[in-house]
């Protein structure tokens, strides 16, 4: 029987995300809104406590770390590693089907403690490692708001 | 006074594949034959838990049965939330709250879903279309799987660690082993690790053989007083001690994708029973996937944290009969039965094991096992410890 992961592997090619169905669009609410129009206009919109120096990803109405109401937004810069990752091989759900395999990354951003789950539609999943430095990338959804995946910057 | 804790009755719906009975049949099936071997009739039944249908479902299932409970308990924390519910039944009846107590799951995953459970995105939380709770509304457009969260957590643990897929795989074939034995199994043919490492990635690094069934499948539990149970026809299997946590919801906020929540509730269920992990005889551990029973025997003291691969390859196999700490024994979720959600399975075996009744599977001496139960996305954990009168 033929290796289906080794198929896979020879015919990766970089994948165009850019299709973004309608049910997948952003749905912000009262408290995320500025992350999905901040990587609408290419910014990575994370919380910041003035009270521990944490950051948090996603947005909150307390900080995580240390419990207190003192957030404000501000613009990471987009500089990430990864924590883990996978290569999603089967998903049933379209459009994700036909974009397997994909890599899927857990990345610690480089402002301390913001972590966010991010699809990696351009990298061939046999360069996938822990540790890789990442980059944010932008792409839009619809016209007011965007998806921040990440890109390999080593 | 703080009254012992018996449980006093197992009952198993028809399994693992029914597609003439809906969920709730499957729940009133295994109810009726809890109630059978423990020797009590429903009317005993004066507490009731059940989880996995939103809101109210247990009040919903106590009109079904003909109950009148005057306990509920409905934590709904995942596969996990049976063993919270134990946890809590025990605390109830020991209290003097409730005498008798039912715990109740059932399911027709397979026949009313088929076999996507795991893979059909948001990490596994919801489909196209449906207004998914955050977290999840990051996590869906990634692509990301139930499966996948899993598998970045297993990645992880061989980054730092040295963990190589072949011990994980070991563990779907000790499985497999256990399985072979129970008819009632959904599958039953001995594996290989190699036949593991071949079948196909789901989501690197985890195979389709590192991932549990999808089953159809009910079971049901009844606990009570010591003092009722010595009356009934069963050698009565005490619950010693249990505990219960949470480090995350959704994947990403996994501060350490190598040690879960057993990390706590193990100790604090192990000191409530006066035992350590090298008393346990047995165990039954909810085997969502290879990954979630190496990462928990570690985390609950089986093996040092970074050496669970070594420990499951050990010694032949130390999940086998015969092993240091033979591990669900009937086959557990990745051969056996797994509807959705198993965690109240693991009651039931361990309780059959105590019993002396578990025929070719049996561990000969068993007096001390440990159900562990896991929920989410390794998000909730729950250990509860069960004993003979001897121990």
């Amino acid at each position: 029987m033929p290796d289906p992961t080794m198929a896979n592997a020879a015919e990766w090619k970089p994948q165009d995300w850019s299709d973004v169905p309608k049910w997948l669009m952003p749905r912000p609410v009262q408290e995320d809104r500025e992350f999905w129009e901040g990587a609408g206009r290419g910014e990575l919109r994370i919380q910041h406590c003035t009270n521990c120096g944490r950051h948090q990803h996603y947005a909150r109405m307390l900080c995580s770390h240390c419990g207190r109401e003192s957030l404000e937004w501000v613009t990471a810069s987009g500089g990430g590693t990864i924590y883990s990752f996978t290569v999603i091989r089967q998903n049933g759900v379209p459009p994700f089907n036909e974009r397997i395999p994909f890599v899927v990354a857990t990345v610690d951003l480089d402002e301390d403690g913001a972590r966010m789950i991010a699809a990696m539609p351009d990298l061939d999943p046999a360069s996938a490692r822990v540790g890789m430095r990442v980059r944010a990338a932008f792409r839009a959804a619809g016209d007011e708001f965007g998806f921040v995946d990440f890109t390999a910057a080593e | 006074m703080q009254r012992p804790v018996c449980i006093v009755g197992v009952g198993l719906s028809d399994g693992p594949v029914t597609p003439d009975l809906s969920a709730v049949m499957l729940e009133a099936q295994s109810f009726r034959r809890a109630l059978d071997d423990a020797g009590l009739e429903k009317d005993d039944i004066q507490g009731l838990a059940s989880a996995g249908y939103g809101g109210m479902h247990e009040v919903a299932l106590a009109e079904y049965l003909g109950l009148t409970p005057r306990w509920l308990e409905s934590s709904s924390v995942g596969g996990s939330s049976f063993e919270f519910h134990a946890m809590h039944a025990y605390r109830a009846i020991q209290n003097g709250d409730v005498d008798t107590i039912a715990i109740v799951y059932g399911n027709n995953q397979l026949s009313a879903s088929g076999r996507t459970l795991g893979t059909g995105g948001g990490g596994g939380g919801g489909r196209g279309g449906m207004a998914l709770p955050r977290p999840m509304t990051y996590e869906f457009p990634t692509g990301l799987t139930l499966v996948g969260a899993y598998a970045m957590a297993a990645q992880r643990h061989m980054h730092e660690y040295g963990t190589k897929p072949e011990q994980l795989a070991s563990i779907a074939v000790q499985t497999r082993e256990h399985a072979a034995r129970n008819p009632r199994a959904m599958y039953r043919d001995l594996l290989t690790v190699d036949d593991v490492m071949s079948s196909r990635l789901v989501a690197d690094p985890l195979h389709k053989l590192d991932c549990c069934v999808i089953s159809d499948g009910g079971c049901c539990i009844i606990m009570t007083t010591e003092e009722r149970a010595k009356d009934l026809g069963h050698r009565p299997v005490y619950v010693r001690g249990a505990a219960g946590g949470t480090t995350h919801h959704s994947i990403a906020s996994m501060a350490d994708m190598t040690r879960t929540a057993a990390a706590v509730s193990g100790p604090k269920a192990f000191a409530d029973a006066g035992i350590t992990p090298a008393d346990v005889d047995m165990f039954a551990m909810y085997d969502s996937f290879t990954y979630t029973v190496l990462v928990v025997l570690e985390d609950l003291g089986f093996a040092p944290k970074g050496e669970g691969g070594a420990f499951v390859t050990d010694n032949g196999g130390n999940l086998r009969l015969g092993g240091a700490l033979p591990t669900n024994t009937d086959g557990g979720g990745l051969s056996c039965t797994h509807p959705g959600m198993r965690g109240l399975f693991l009651l039931c075996e361990t309780t059959r094991q105590l019993r002396g009744e578990a025929g070719d599977s049996q561990v000969p001496g068993a007096e001390i096992a440990v159900a562990h139960g896991s929920g989410g996305w390794l998000s909730t954990q729950a250990t509860v410890v069960l004993g003979t009168e001897a121990t």
